[in-house]
């Protein structure tokens, strides 16, 4: 499946904050769980309202959270 | 499975039940010639209160199941989902029907089998509609 040449560390800061759900982030984000979960896998690149809404739900910076062609700091999904 | 998803599924499969309906109460070339105030008709207006009643149940029973997500706008993945694969439809109508009735008036049709290649058009370039929605959302874009 294509990859997006973005990467994040989104599942690695879930698990450091109390270890939040996929459901919880979504609900804060204001998106659906399995958006959160494309995301995540690197299938889907989300607009930048929603990249920052993510970076705020976290309390830490977009750069941290989202970075391109590099790796993020725990990413899942790695660039081509 | 998000609830979209899971209309889509439904829709996309009533769409098939439909045009299974409408292919076997009206095979070809039966309708080259077809009355379109007269058997044809009646077809078509049970098949499409047929599929309206399915989705309305369908739908009441998935949004009873999840109110919470029935209630949530689309977000924007599904809003872009959604789009995407309207604009795939919005390419596979105007060239089956003007193709379609292209074909069948060069075979003789009267008013009947024009209506009958426009409909018949209409829900095949739903079911591409909502067939496109079903693969992004399993593919996850």
């Amino acid at each position: 499946m294509t990859q997006t040449a973005i990467t994040n560390s989104i599942r690695k800061l879930r698990f450091e904050h109390n270890e939040m759900t996929q459901q919880d982030l979504a609900e804060r984000v204001g998106v659906t769980r399995q958006t959160i979960n494309a995301i995540e896998l690197g299938k889907y690149s989300p607009s930048l309202e929603v990249a920052f809404r993510i970076a705020v739900a976290f309390g830490v910076r977009l750069e941290d959270v989202f970075s391109y062609g590099g790796s993020a700091q725990g990413s899942r999904s790695d660039p081509r | 499975m998000s609830f979209r998803e899971k209309t889509a599924w439904i829709t996309l499969i009533t769409l098939i039940v439909l045009l299974l309906f409408y292919l076997t109460h009206l095979p070809p070339p039966w309708w080259l010639r077809a009355n379109p105030s007269g058997f044809m008709f009646h077809v078509l207006t049970i098949g499409v209160i047929a599929f309206v009643v399915i989705e309305l149940v369908a739908y009441a029973i998935m949004a009873l199941r999840a109110p919470r997500e029935a209630r949530a706008p689309s977000d924007e993945r599904e809003q872009l989902i959604a789009l995407k694969a309207r604009s795939i439809a919005a390419r596979v109508y105007p060239i089956l029907s003007l193709g379609s009735v292209f074909v069948v008036i060069h075979l003789g049709a009267n008013e009947g089998g024009i209506l009958y290649c426009l409909f018949l058009s209409f829900i095949v370039s739903q079911i591409v509609n909502y067939a496109a929605r079903v693969g992004y959302y399993r593919r996850g874009r």
